[in-house]
């Protein structure tokens, strides 16, 4: 009896334990879970203008670059975050997934990275496999939604963030929450980066938009958010998803360069004279670039 | 940005091209870098900044003869405004200006 009152406590803590962990939301091990996890196909069926816009934006190719080039190769091959094996990474070795992939900061495992440079270091690579890893509906409208986390927590399970909310016709995301955040540049400077990341072992800056946004755009009386430029509504009625420019779209990025840059020129055709009697012929072209973004142009 | 000038029959006078890019390195050498796996910070930002005016006055000097006289007294000149996409064989032109420019009055 003595034995079983003492056995007892320890019965139901270790029940406890095992109720908490099966509750808590598993980690992707595989680059399919992982995107089984962000799978937002089933957005397309009500949605299915933004899902097209989406499709061809770089959101949905993170990792593609541009002409499909695979950019994470030269980060695990020769970088100081390389490997020597696939084995040998880590979500630490790719720093890249704080912004081409943030949905794996919380919810995949280092195996994934493994899988990752495996379809990186093979030959040929594995294309198929690294073009499954997206920025999805999911990412922006449920993992990256919340930033004040102190205050507002983490994104809920089966909660869609956007501009209302409400129920939501859909038996995966039953409800709508409004995301105080969605329509602010903020939001875009999750990940549209304000300068060096020095949070990683090597310090790393990819783009810096939202950076040039605050300390440039702002303080010259700018007033516009990213998403008032970028996503404004198309002829379908709905913002814009492409988020312009998708750059493997030559024609339409230059015409939205062209509209947006403005050259002017000037020219004379006169004699300089330095000393008497010695004139040098000049040809002079003033031109003038000035442009209405709301960040330095390039930039990403 | 890059300005050319020629003669009416195509001669190229002189070609000056500008970069406007911000530019990236390591941080642990003098030389500039690509890819954000190896830059740490910028060390120089020539791009084009939000309510700037990018103002250049650029010059030709044209040739001339044994008595100081031009040989070439109008070009054509053009300003080509033109986008590089990492690395400078992925290009289109986003505008381009041409103008006849003349000594003669």
């Amino acid at each position: 009896m003595r034995i079983l009152r003492f056995m007892l406590p320890l019965v139901l803590v270790a029940s406890a334990s095992f109720a908490v962990a099966a509750d808590a939301p598993k980690k992707a091990t595989s680059i399919d879970e992982l995107a089984k996890m962000f799978d937002s196909t089933g957005c397309k069926e009500c949605h299915p203008e933004i899902y097209a816009q989406w499709e061809k934006s770089h959101h949905a190719r993170p990792f593609m670059g541009v002409a499909g080039g695979m950019m994470l190769t030269p980060v695990v091959t020769a970088s100081a975050f390389k490997v020597d094996k696939p084995e040998q990474a880590t979500l630490k070795t790719f720093p890249c997934f704080k912004c081409h992939l943030p949905q794996a900061l919380r919810w995949a495992e280092d195996s994934v990275a493994q899988e990752l440079a495996a379809a990186l270091m093979a030959n040929p690579q594995d294309k198929a496999k690294v073009a499954k890893l997206q920025i999805t509906c999911l990412v922006c409208h449920s993992e990256r939604a919340i930033v004040h986390r102190l205050k507002d927590g983490n994104p809920e399970p089966g909660v869609i963030y956007g501009s209302k909310e409400g129920a939501h016709d859909s038996t995966t995301h039953p409800k709508l929450k409004k995301s105080v955040i969605l329509k602010q540049a903020i939001f875009c400077g999750q990940c549209h980066g304000t300068g060096p990341n020095f949070e990683f072992e090597y310090p790393i800056q990819c783009a810096v938009l939202y950076g040039s946004y605050q300390n440039s755009y702002l303080p010259g009386g700018g007033q516009k958010s990213c998403q008032e430029c970028h996503m404004a509504k198309t002829k379908e009625g709905v913002p814009d998803h492409l988020i312009a420019p998708n750059f493997d779209d030559k024609e339409a990025t230059a015409a939205l360069l062209a509209k947006s840059i403005h050259l002017t020129v000037d020219t004379l055709g006169y004699q300089w004279l330095r000393k008497a009697n010695t004139y040098t012929p000049k040809i002079v072209v003033n031109t003038k670039i000035t442009h209405d973004a709301g960040h330095r142009i390039p930039d990403g | 940005m890059v300005v050319t000038a020629k003669t009416k029959d195509g001669k190229e006078v002189g070609s000056i091209e500008k970069n406007y890019h911000p530019q990236g390195s390591t941080c642990r050498d003098e030389k500039m870098a690509y890819g954000a796996q190896n830059k740490s910070s910028y060390i120089r930002d020539t791009s084009l900044q939000p309510f700037e005016t990018k103002a250049e006055s650029l010059e030709f000097i044209l040739p001339v003869d044994d008595k100081g006289a031009p040989t070439i007294r109008t070009v054509d000149v053009t300003v080509e405004l033109i986008y590089e996409i990492q690395n400078p064989d992925n290009k289109f032109t986003i505008t381009k200006v041409t103008r006849e420019v003349t000594l003669d009055r």
